[in-house]
């Protein structure tokens, strides 16, 4: 009887102890955006072309998470910015504009493509980051004004 | 003990459940661009010879506000562009036709062409759009009719394109 109380007591605190998302060396994942695509001044008919390892104007991601353990990276990537009125304006990815690094070094990266799921193993600090380019297509009739889109990277840890 | 060996099997069931768990995260980041305002090209004035005599060569300076063919530009202010043509290298009247060569330009930020820049229309120029976003561009060349030239009205067109 003893034994149990014991249980039903560890039950209890292990629920209340359990962080949102808990890795298996107990670190949590947390995924933070750092920068934003920018593409600054485009011009109707002129493709603008941001590069992965462009230090201002690629995006940025970093990565915290269990230390030595692979994680799987995946995108929700627009197909265009919202601009004016509701004006479109095309956005790619290249095969190769994703670039992971380790050293969270933008000096540093090992490319791969956004639009496939990535497994990258994190270094043994558990800390990593991702670089991110792509082009804009405007049209050469693009209305002018700004434009925006919302580009999101989800990290899970492999079992 | 038989419930005791029960409520170790639930513990483990709850850790590993607990172990099991998704472990995902994500965030976002934003694309961001501003267009300029797209290019427009328009041809003000003709490249205007008048009357021309066979064997007189006649040339129309691209300083001639009057007779020099004219293109207003509009589009991002203080933004560089790229000044390209395409050059007729004879004027048609039906089946015949005149020569015309030696084309000169010139490019300013005022319809007065108040400090205006010359350059030559067959190697283009890259000049840069006013404060307000504006440009004007004259065009001029020469005719060389021969001595028999037929009488009629010659013409041809000449396009310029402009990009940013």
């Amino acid at each position: 009887m003893k034994l149990l109380s014991w249980s039903v007591i560890g039950m209890a605190l292990l629920g209340a102890a359990l962080p949102p998302v808990v890795g298996a060396q107990g670190k949590p994942l947390t995924v933070t955006g750092v920068r934003g695509v920018t593409f600054g001044a485009v011009f109707p008919g002129v493709p603008r072309v941001i590069s992965r390892t462009d230090p201002a104007n690629s995006g940025q991601f970093d990565i915290k998470g269990p230390n030595r353990s692979d994680v799987l990276l995946t995108f929700v990537l627009p197909l265009t910015m919202t601009g004016p009125a509701g004006a479109q304006l095309p956005l790619a990815f290249g095969s190769s504009d994703a670039g992971y690094s380790q050293a969270q070094s933008i000096g540093s990266q090992v490319g791969f493509d956004p639009k496939q799921p990535f497994t990258a193993a994190l270094p043994n600090n558990g800390r990593a980051s991702v670089f991110l380019g792509a082009t804009a297509n405007p049209t050469a009739n693009q209305r002018a004004g700004a434009y925006t889109a919302t580009i999101t990277m989800t990290v899970t840890v492999l079992p | 003990m038989r419930i005791s060996k029960l409520s170790l099997a639930v513990l483990a069931l709850v850790i590993s459940a607990s172990a099991a768990q998704a472990q995902t995260n994500n965030a976002s980041i934003t694309a961001t661009a501003t267009v300029q305002t797209p290019i427009n090209v328009i041809g003000a004035q003709a490249l205007n010879f008048g009357n021309v005599f066979p064997g007189v060569n006649k040339t129309v300076a691209a300083t001639d506000l009057t007779n020099a063919g004219r293109f207003d530009v509009t589009g991002q202010a203080s933004t560089p562009v790229t000044l390209s043509f395409t050059l007729p290298a004879t004027l048609s009247s039906g089946a015949n036709t005149m020569p015309i060569d030696t084309y000169t330009g010139v490019h300013a930020d005022n319809v007065a062409q108040t400090g205006g820049t010359a350059f030559n229309p067959v190697t283009g120029a890259s000049p840069t759009l006013s404060a307000t976003g504006g440009l004007f561009v004259w065009v001029g060349a020469r005719v060389v009719p021969a001595t028999n030239q037929a009488q009629g009205v010659y013409t041809a067109n000449v396009t310029m394109t402009v990009v940013y």
